[in-house]
């Protein structure tokens, strides 16, 4: 087991209540010389007090050679410049990266909650629109239940139509029947009256009456004559 | 104050009283603890981003077995920064210019993980020696340059941390001792070595970034081949 993997500084290890980073650093002057020094003088000396005090003591101390200007004064003074001008120009950059990240972060979060907000409301919402459905159920029953019964309706009369047609055809056929036999029965006693009247036409009778014919012609024939 | 040049490199005491730990402690007071708050201050918000990067960086061609030393390398790193960084201000002691330290960081991390290989998978990390599709021929010469190789890691790793980190030091301090000799006699000269030094600078910033980086990054390599 390595125990490199151990986690390290994940509490504060003091019993006391450590204060955590406070958001802001402290107002500086100059990036080195905290606000509260020349809040300090300023009663005594005022605005300039503090600046005398640093060149005063800057001097004091170049000539006295307690502080030796030797080559790491010149090493000093480089790495100083390259970090003031580093801290200048990229200075507000990293800042508002950084702010950046935590804004970011924040947004994310209340993103999600105004999300889940949303939901939630669109929810609420189909909730009650569907409720308002429900009650517009007995309508949609109303209609149902009309619909049926015309249905209902339109069987039956169909069927009664049917029944009607069938007895009409039934009561057609016997119709038919009647004024056929009554046509037979005509027909079979005319030809029954006609067979017995040819039959009772004896052949001295037949002579008579084609002899009283001719006779009957010749007077119309003459008195056809006459006329024209 | 009269220094030499090596004055800078000589462990730091103050009327007998070795500071050396201090000052190779020191670094750690710079990083804020961990917040207990969600949206914190800049400075632990720009910390966290930070280790978050390098952590990503490093462990991301490592399989699952070498993520258990993502903690060791990430610290590394940031303290050899720290330090390295820390050194370029004047009248400062930098700890990673004494090779015993840098040995010190560099043999037990490269011990193990050439432990850890030959324990795990012994023949996996031996098949390193050998590296693929070489001539039959030149296999025994190979193996042997491959194993001399494979032992002069640590001391390679050491002392060019320590190398690069001295010389740099030690030409800032000879080119401004040129500078401020020249000062009274030749200004313009002493100008012209003031731009150089102004440029040293600059480079020895990158030069303490990127040493720091390839420490950690060429142990993590290591780490890639044995785990």
């Amino acid at each position: 087991v390595l125990h490199t993997t151990r986690p390290l500084h994940t509490t504060q290890q003091s019993l006391a209540p450590v204060p955590p980073l406070p958001e802001k650093g402290g107002e500086v002057r100059h990036g080195l010389i905290p606000e509260e020094f020349f809040q300090f003088l300023y009663p005594k000396t005022g605005v300039t007090g503090p600046y005398m005090l640093g060149t005063g003591l800057l001097l004091y101390l170049l000539s006295k050679e307690i502080y030796v200007v030797n080559h790491e004064t010149a090493a000093a003074a480089c790495i100083l410049t390259v970090i003031v001008y580093a801290i200048k120009k990229l200075g507000p950059e990293v800042a508002a990266f950084a702010d950046k990240l935590n804004e970011e972060k924040v947004a994310t979060a209340v993103a999600m909650k105004d999300e889940a907000i949303q939901t939630l409301q669109t929810a609420i919402e189909e909730e009650k629109k569907e409720q308002w459905r429900a009650e517009g159920r007995s309508y949609l029953f109303d209609a149902k239940r009309n619909n049926v019964a015309m249905l209902l309706e339109t069987n039956y009369r169909e069927r009664l139509l049917m029944v009607y047609s069938e007895v009409k055809k039934r009561l057609d056929y016997q119709v038919a029947m009647q004024t056929l036999k009554r046509q037979k029965e005509q027909d079979h006693m005319i030809q029954w009256v006609e067979k017995s009247v040819v039959q009772s036409i004896t052949p001295q009778q037949q002579k008579e009456s084609i002899a009283k014919c001719i006779v009957d012609l010749k007077a119309l024939s003459k008195g056809a004559h006459a006329a024209v | 104050m009269n220094l030499s040049f090596f004055d800078q490199f000589s462990s730091p005491s103050l009327l007998g009283i070795p500071l050396v730990l201090i000052s190779t402690m020191f670094p750690a007071l710079l990083i804020p603890s961990m917040d207990k708050r969600w949206v914190t201050n800049r400075l632990s918000t720009l910390q966290l981003w930070f280790i978050n990067l390098v952590t990503k960086q490093l462990m991301s061609p490592l399989n699952n077995k070498g993520h258990k030393w993502a903690l060791i390398l990430t610290s590394l790193m940031i303290f050899l920064l720290l330090i390295n960084l820390l050194g370029l201000l004047p009248y400062t002691f930098t700890p990673t210019t004494q090779l015993s330290m840098n040995l010190a960081l560099a043999f037990p991390l490269w011990l193990a993980t050439l432990l850890t290989g030959l324990r795990n998978q012994p023949s996996t990390s031996l098949g390193h020696l050998l590296p693929e599709g070489t001539p039959t021929l030149l296999i025994p010469a190979l193996i042997l340059i491959e194993t001399t190789s494979l032992l002069i890691r640590p001391l390679a790793l050491g002392v060019r941390l320590t190398a690069n980190l001295t010389a740099g030091h030690l030409l800032i301090q000879l080119i401004s001792t040129a500078t401020v000799t020249l000062f009274s006699t030749m200004p313009a000269v002493s100008l012209l070595a003031l731009l150089v030094l102004f440029l040293l600078t600059i480079l020895e910033i990158a030069v303490a970034m990127i040493q720091a980086y390839v420490f950690v990054l060429l142990l993590s390599l290591y780490l890639q081949e044995n785990v």
